[in-house]
């Protein structure tokens, strides 16, 4: 492959920042220099549910240093009810006004010279309760004798919420039904059946970069920089909560040092964009690593479920309930809930399905988006389920799930059909990878050995809205302008290479803008593994716009019919005919340095689920199919799981950068051990008591497989650029079965609880004794 | 933030923790930076090290190794005469955080936070160390089997430094550090054990296992592997007194503190009998 070639779609052309991000070239959010502002620090509260009788600011304000301390209360009595925002629901105050409904909820803001001063500031605050009942789990919350909310408050960003506002007396603030066939009558008349109480605790996505926002006023315009990976929404949310026109509110981004769904949604920017508008003065607001995991955490989640075989082993029905703990303020919880509700049965074909999936509030820090979305908490039910019958039916457990896994165009349970989702292929690829037909040394002495295999489905964020401009320079260097956030994943990389594919030039002269609302186009948002399809489709359409503009030129040019010339590496060609495209663009303007522009759009559809069913049609634009595959080595005496080899296989559709894909689905997989052995958020009576790095625990080199294997699958996409889909979250789907179901392989027990620590081993091992 | 002071003499020092209000003896600082950051530290001056002379000296002679306090756990490593003559010591300093903390943090500093999960305490409590403190009094020297007081308390008195620590040289035997986590692999040690078989005696130092680090000794004179193990197992019982928390319960972290007791005394056999 030529080197140009390398720079394509399919070649695997290293990130253009990756020496700047190792070296810290790159400036992130952080590193800006802010001059004159206020740093911003948070009072935050001491009760997880609590009635606010006064806050005593005096002592603090009184300190050297110290511009100002603004309350909940002082902001609500110039925003109103507009102080409360929120995806779903507009349930969250940027400082809480009436009650807390978490320890660590922001209570006051400390506005200072320094960030310094302003911490030692926040100490100075006292605040009066008066304490109301808590609602510490979804037990307390389902009892239903406390309630987080008085009543439920949908924002105006989602239709289909309309019909709750202002229900009162309850915590669930969204309930999914999947009602396919009559799974509850198929479950008692089949032949086997497996249950399972399963639980996924809540997690921290702990990127490197902290968050931070510096915003600012400017000519009557709100303008703000932070990291985010949805400046489009946060444009949104920022223009009503101060009640501006959008075009009076700028949202711009620098590189994200990770994220996984940390910075997402209402974080810091509404609490920074209401402290400069009322101030009138620039601030800064950042958390510390402490803090950080106060803002939002993944979905602890509880699923009752069950699934069923008639007596040749054909599967009849899956029963699931789920309850999603989505903490004291709803973020994309329901949103969650629905969305991994839906493939909670898992990507089989069975005749009949149930799952009641419920959005349940409780006094905890809230939970929103993290890698997965919801489904890893549902893959840990339906792949610990299916692996138990497979045990039970004397069946081996990857044949089993091979004969019932969905194929191309079957339709599953929620009504959807299946393509470019190549789960036999990815399950194939895996088994093989780590062995699964060959014989395994089981171990002697302490060590039992053991193999497990899990498949995981999820559907991509429908529908959306990607837009693109793309400004071709005159010398054939380019700029694209994009509002997709480049967080690591290497997006800003594979979007050049998607637009120098088409236009047929160096994928390294494309400099992809960073997004900037004031400049680059709408993008729902940098989430939900979609922007490769999504964003990328729209660049392919941006640079084939373009493509049809210079042959357009040339034609004219050479004086022949458009169809006779091509676009190639060294320019326009028609017959004899030939120009580079600098010449062209050249003559065309008469000036050095100009540009051509042209933008695009692309846009995905979906048919929303019926209310009383579940089902749709058309569900999603387009389905991610991944699986895993894990031998292990269980110390019984320890109960220490030591993971030999991991191989974990993606359907990506099409690789742009197969490099990138690989380290996606690896760092993915990483993540997912992390969930599988060891990492939770532990809270005792709604106090966090494992929130610094110290305790929380994240893999490091020492937990690594032996052996980690990426593998991906491409079965193209009808409709993705160039055949490609994301790949974001594919890996870390089937990780925590897969490991589980090797620990049941190697020591005979079924743990049902993540994470799957020493100690849970050992003593499932001691009760199996 | 606390007031920061270099003093450039042992006296200086001893002066200043004698006279500042609340003052903290700063080393490498590993330990008190994260303290300092999560705000569960509260001093009002450190008196930094640093710039005493002769406090990162090490010393080895036949009787044993005299290392200085600033001296960094790294060294203690990887010095081959250290490694020679206390090899315990070594190889307990050797599986301390990772090597950016050991390149750092001192072995004064080490024993001084007084946290019963550090690793070096136990082969210490087995070597029969001892810790010299010194203060405007003068200088006195610490067994450092009577140096762990209490749960992150230990002897010193609040205006003495640690100004050295002689390690004995390990008598002839085998010894072995084994240690065990409980989440992931690089947390803070959930049991840890010294053991040192020497001149018919079994040795033992506990880390993580008791409120304090621990030390049991016994005969095991006529003993077969499998004996000196159930001996050690029966010896350690009375000292067990683990702290639940989220790395495990008081059951699982008894488990992990006999099956880390049981690899290390069965290591040490077995080097014993192929020596």
């Amino acid at each position: 492959m030529r080197e140009i070639e390398q720079s394509w779609v399919g070649g695997s052309r290293p990130r253009f920042d990756t020496a700047g991000r190792v070296r810290g070239m790159i400036a992130h959010v952080g590193d800006q220099a802010v001059g004159a502002a206020a740093h911003v620090a948070v009072h935050r509260a001491t009760q997880p549910h609590a009635r606010i009788e006064a806050v005593h600011v005096d002592e603090a304000l009184a300190m050297p240093g110290v511009y100002g301390v603004v309350t909940g209360a002082d902001l609500y009595k110039q925003l109103g009810d507009r102080l409360l925002t929120g995806p779903a629901f507009a349930d969250q105050p940027a400082l809480a006004h009436e009650k807390v409904r978490y320890v660590g909820e922001p209570v006051a803001a400390v506005l200072a010279a320094d960030l310094a001063t302003a911490r030692a500031a926040t100490d100075a605050i006292w605040v009066d309760y008066e304490d109301l009942p808590p609602v510490y789990d979804l037990a307390d919350a389902l009892a239903g004798t406390a309630y987080v909310h008085d009543e439920l408050r949908p924002s105006s960003v989602f239709g289909d919420l309309k019909h709750l506002r202002g229900v009162r007396d309850t915590n669930v603030n969204y309930t999914y039904n999947l009602r396919t066939g009559d799974a509850e009558a198929a479950r008692d008349a089949g032949a086997h059946t497996v249950t399972g109480e399963f639980w996924a605790p809540p997690t921290h996505h702990v990127p490197i970069e902290l968050p931070c926002t510096i915003a600012w006023v400017d000519s009557g315009r709100l303008e703000m920089l932070t990291t985010t990976q949805t400046p489009s929404y946060v444009r949104q949310t920022i223009a009503d909560l101060l009640d501006l026109p959008l075009s009076r509110v700028r949202v711009t981004t620098r590189p994200l040092g990770g994220s996984f769904g940390a910075k997402m949604y209402d974080r810091l920017e509404p609490l920074a964009a209401a402290l400069a508008w009322t101030a009138g003065r620039r601030v800064r607001v950042t958390a510390t690593r402490e803090e950080a995991f106060l803002l939002t955490t993944r979905h602890g989640a509880a699923v009752s479920s069950s699934l069923t075989a008639d007596a040749e082993g054909n599967l009849v029905s899956s029963v699931a309930d789920v309850r999603y703990d989505t903490g004291a303020y709803a973020d994309v919880g329901p949103r969650i809930t629905a969305k991994s509700g839906m493939v909670a049965p898992g990507p089989y074909r069975i005749a009949n399905a149930r799952v009641l999936s419920r959005c349940v509030y409780t006094n905890k820090p809230s939970a929103g988006p993290f890698r997965g979305f919801g489904v890893p908490q549902v893959t840990w039910s339906h792949e610990s389920l299916i692996d138990e019958l497979a045990h039970e039916l004397g069946e081996d457990p990857y044949a089993f799930r091979r004969r019932h896994l969905l194929r191309e165009g079957d339709e599953a349970p929620m009504g959807t059909r299946m393509h470019s989702a190549d789960f036999v292929g990815c399950l194939d690829a895996v088994a093989n990878a780590i062995g699964w037909f060959d014989p395994l040394d089981r171990g002697t002495g302490r060590i039992r050995r053991g193999r497990g295999v899990a498949v995981g489905v999820k559907a991509v964020l429908t529908p959306t809205i990607a837009n693109a401009v793309l400004q071709l320079n005159q010398d054939n260097s380019a700029t694209l302008l994009i509002s997709t956030v480049d967080m690591g994943q290497g997006s800003d990389t594979i979007m050049a290479q998607i637009a120098a594919d088409v236009l047929r030039m160096d994928s390294r002269r494309i400099h992809v803008v960073r997004a900037d609302t004031d400049a680059t186009p709408y993008d729902t948002i940098t989430a939900g593994s979609r922007s490769t399809y999504h964003t990328g489709n729209a660049v392919r359409r941006v640079a084939e716009a373009m493509r049809d503009k210079l042959i357009g030129l040339a034609a004219e040019r050479f004086g022949v019919p458009a169809e006779e010339v091509s676009l190639t590496p060294d320019g326009p060609r028609a017959g004899s005919h030939e120009v580079t495209v600098a010449e062209l663009v050249h003559g065309h303007f008469g000036a050095r340095g100009a540009t051509l522009t042209t933008e695009a759009n692309y846009t995905s559809s979906w048919t929303p689920y019926d209310k009383e069913t579940g089902r749709s049609d058309k569900v999603t634009e387009h389905w991610f199919a991944g699986a895993v595959g894990a031998r292990i080595a269980v110390d019984t005496a320890t109960g220490r799981v030591r993971i030999e080899h991991l191989a974990v296989a993606g359907d990506v559709g099409r690789a742009i950068n197969p490099t990138l894909v690989e380290q996606q689905l690896s760092g993915a997989a990483i993540m997912g051990i992390g969930h599988a052995l060891f990492d939770q958020l532990v809270l005792d009576q709604g106090q966090l008591i494992n929130g610094t790095l110290l305790d929380y625990q994240l893999p490091s080199i020492r937990d690594l497989p032996d052996q980690l294997t990426p593998i991906v699958v491409e079965s193209p996409h009808d409709d993705g650029p160039f055949g490609a889909k994301g790949v974001g979250e594919t890996g870390i789907l089937g990780v925590a079965p897969a490991i589980a179901n090797a620990v049941r392989d190697a020591v005979g027990v079924r743990l049902t609880r993540l994470p799957l620590t020493p100690e849970s081993i050992t003593m499932a091992l001691e009760e199996n004794q | 933030m606390p007031r920061l002071h270099r003093p450039t003499s042992l006296a200086e020092a001893a002066r200043l923790l004698s006279t500042l209000d609340n003052p903290m003896v700063y080393g490498g600082g590993t330990a008190i930076q994260i303290l300092v950051k999560q705000g569960i530290l509260f001093a009002d001056n450190f008196v930094d090290l640093a710039g005493v002379p002769g406090l990162r000296d090490v010393s080895v002679d036949a009787g044993g190794v005299t290392v200085g306090p600033m001296v960094t756990v790294r060294r203690m490593e990887t010095d081959p005469e250290v490694r020679q003559v206390v090899p315990l010591a070594s190889a307990a300093y050797r599986q301390v955080a990772n090597p950016r903390v050991r390149n750092t943090a001192s072995v004064g500093g080490n024993i001084a936070h007084g946290d019963y999960r550090l690793d070096p305490p136990t082969a210490l409590l087995v070597l029969g160390a001892t810790v010299r403190a010194t203060s405007v009094r003068g200088t006195r020297d610490i067994p450092i089997r009577e140096f762990f007081v209490d749960f992150q308390v230990t002897a010193l008195e609040p205006d003495e430094l640690v100004s050295g620590i002689r390690i004995p040289a390990q008598p002839a035997g085998a010894s072995r550090f084994e240690k065990n986590s409980s989440l992931g692999e690089n947390d803070w040690p959930c049991a840890s054990a010294s053991v040192l078989v020497a001149a018919g005696r079994v040795q033992i130092g506990l880390g993580a296992v008791a409120p304090t680090p621990r030390y049991v000794t016994f005969d095991a004179a006529g003993l077969d592997d499998q004996g000196a193990v159930d001996a050690a197992l029966a010896a350690i019982e009375p000292a067990l007194d683990p702290i639940p928390d989220v790395r495990g319960g008081v059951a699982y972290k008894r488990r992990l503190a006999r099956v880390t007791v049981e690899d290390a005394v069965r290591g040490a056999w077995k080097d014993l009998q192929d020596a």
